[in-house]
């Protein structure tokens, strides 16, 4: 009989909510914004990566007469020099000048008394996309001091060499991989948001909705178990919600083909083994998800509240994205325990190409499933309360 | 047959029913008759098994309310008093709902809907959403839901109100239609005439408990009133809560 009635109800949710626009929306609309927001920071990070490399640098400065000297080594080294803003702090905070050089009348009186020059130089640190001008007129800057420097030790027959101890070479390890890991970071996110989303509007229709509709008295009339007609919903929540994370892992998936990353230095080989890894190992979180969201909304006295408690529900899986991409964490094994944030720190590994062991993965899974099925189980007991037909 | 025997039930500190008792039989339509709030609703949904009750207990055929509640369930056709229905489905999706849940044969259920469809006259409306119906045709969708499994008793919550007089006319013409064959009848008003007109039985509740039952013939000769609204009053003392 259990069986019976878990798929009549099952069938029914089904035929209605696909019935329901907003629904089906939800489930087949929104897992597409994952892959394409990632295609569209791909496609404008390996243009604007690209293109300010090739670009010369565009520096304004001020006090020119001053310096000749030095301007005429910025220029010989790529720097195109733009006459300065009269009020250099104004046009940075404006934001009419990414940088300013600004140098005072005092310049030439200290270099050729042989005491530090000053120069100024305006940016505003907390304005991302100006970093790698700055960056790189700070360097032309050292270039030009530390020769002058050179210089002037020759001019006193010391070799330069004494007064360079440290002879420093960065070595950048990073691979096209390792560097498209990065960016891969917000994978797991909209995998796992996926999960809550596709599902969100059948959980609320189908327990909130229907006690609004006042027809959850008329089912639960029926010579129905409860547990089997709270299966059935949750079923049904996790039927939608598996459309939308497939549809999220076809996405990312057919990623690669839409935008051609090689060529901005980027590699991501998400290769069907490991998206399929990563399907296998989400499965119970999809329960997790799909019983969580039906206890939540079950409980919501209506629709609109439903909704409410809803979209906190959707936040939960933020967090350990967000820890992740603030400070990536060593894997301890109680993290394993933890359904969500395990899932999304495998995934990160899978993605970037590093084996998971199968006693993680399985650890990880036997959690969330755990979880899962006390969820059920609350679902039930919330079913077998007389106060669940009635609204107020 | 229904029975309750002495069933009390609280929500919180406000006691809704203090005892009632009764005994609806076979082959009659009886009437619970009260004013608002005098527990109308809250004994037919401890009939139809939403409700538990918190003392005293109950059967319908002999089956327990309590301890075998699918099986009491099985033998109840119930109309509540919202309608409930799924705007996205059409009448015939709701009979089949209805009838999977009881567990009916698929293709002894396809002829039940057709009969049922011919019986409350859906013909024209049978494959329409239901979001699209007048209120008189979502009541009809709503009774034939409750009689999908050809039940031996039927509770009807209020049945005629929000009906127009033709409504009201045929849906008592079917209450009678299902006492004559041999069901047991057992429906809530506050609508006097209505209950005079159609009960064979009348229960009376006020304030959470059974302060009078009989025919409306044995009502009214009891209280010595010329019509079932006099002796109503003078039973309960107070003419608040009537029409």
């Amino acid at each position: 009989m259990r069986r019976r009635v878990f798929a009549a109800v099952l069938g029914k949710e089904l035929l209605d909510n696909l019935r329901d626009r907003r629904a089906v929306l939800m489930a087949l609309l929104f897992p597409l914004l994952g892959p394409t927001l990632m295609g569209v920071t791909l496609e404008v990070h390996g243009r604007s990566s690209r293109s300010s490399a090739d670009k010369p640098l565009e520096l304004p400065l001020l006090g020119r007469e001053h310096a000749p000297n030095l301007a005429a080594f910025l220029e010989e080294n790529g720097a195109r020099l733009l006459p300065g803003p009269a009020d250099p702090e104004r046009a940075v905070r404006d934001g009419t000048a990414d940088l300013v050089l600004s140098i005072p009348p005092e310049f030439g009186e200290r270099l050729r008394a042989g005491r530090p020059a000053p120069v100024r130089l305006y940016s505003d640190r907390s304005r991302q996309q100006t970093q790698d001008s700055v960056e790189r007129a700070r360097k032309l800057l050292e270039a030009w001091s530390a020769r002058t420097g050179a210089q002037r030790l020759a001019a006193r027959g010391v070799s330069p060499v004494v007064a360079a101890p440290l002879a420093v070479e960065s070595v950048d390890l990073s691979t096209p991989e390792s560097r498209a890991a990065l960016l891969l970071g917000i994978m797991p996110y909209f995998l796992i948001l996926a999960l809550f989303i596709g599902g969100m509007h059948v959980a609320i229709d189908t327990t909130a909705g229907e006690r609004e509709r006042q027809s959850l008295e008329p089912l639960l009339l029926h010579p129905v178990p409860r547990g089997a007609v709270v299966a059935a919903k949750i079923a049904a929540t996790a039927t939608f919600a598996s459309v939308a994370l497939i549809e999220t892992f076809l996405g990312f998936g057919l990623l690669p083909l839409a935008v051609p990353m090689e060529r901005f230095g980027f590699s991501i080989r998400l290769d069907p083994g490991v998206l399929v890894r990563c399907f296998v190992l989400v499965l119970p979180l999809l329960f997790l998800a799909a019983a969580l969201m039906v206890v939540v909304a079950g409980r919501a006295r209506s629709f609109k509240a439903a909704q409410a408690s809803m979209s906190f529900v959707v936040i939960i899986p933020a967090f350990p994205s967000m820890i992740l991409a603030i400070m990536p964490v060593k894997l301890e094994r109680w993290m394993l325990f933890i359904p969500g944030f395990a899932e999304q720190v495998l995934f990160a590994r899978l993605i970037r190409g590093e084996a998971v062991p199968l006693g993680h993965a399985a650890l990880t899974m036997g959690a969330t499933l755990a979880l899962a099925l006390l969820l059920v189980l609350a679902a039930t007991r919330l079913f077998e309360s007389e106060k669940i037909a009635f609204t107020g | 047959m229904i029975t309750l025997d002495d069933v009390h039930k609280s929500y919180g500190k406000v006691k809704a029913l203090r005892g009632v008792s009764l005994t609806v039989a076979d082959g009659q339509i009886t009437g619970l008759l009260g004013p608002n709030g005098a527990g109308k609703t809250t004994t037919l949904r401890i009939v139809y098994g939403v409700l538990a009750p918190d003392a005293g207990g109950g059967s319908v055929d002999g089956r327990d309310l309590v301890s075998s509640r699918a099986e009491a369930q099985r033998r109840l056709g119930v109309l509540p008093h919202a309608q409930g229905l799924y705007p996205r489905l059409t009448a015939r999706e709701h009979l089949r709902y209805s009838g999977r849940l009881h567990g009916l044969e698929p293709g002894a259920l396809e002829r039940r809907i057709e009969e049922l469809v011919g019986f409350l006259d859906m013909g024209e409306f049978a494959d329409r959403r239901t979001e699209g119906l007048s209120h008189g045709q979502k009541v009809r969708v709503a009774l034939a839901r409750a009689l999908v499994h050809d039940p031996a008793n039927v509770v009807l919550d209020e049945p005629t109100s929000g009906l127009d007089v033709a409504g009201t006319r045929a849906m008592r013409a079917l209450m009678r239609r299902l006492r004559d064959q041999g069901r047991c009848v057992l429906f809530s008003s506050h609508v006097m005439h209505e209950v005079s007109e159609l009960c064979d039985r009348v229960v009376v509740i006020a304030r959470g408990k059974v302060v009078a039952t009989g025919t409306p013939q044995e009502l009214r000769e009891r209280t010595g009133s010329p019509t079932l609204e006099d002796a109503f009053v003078a039973i309960i003392g107070s003419e608040e809560g009537l029409e």
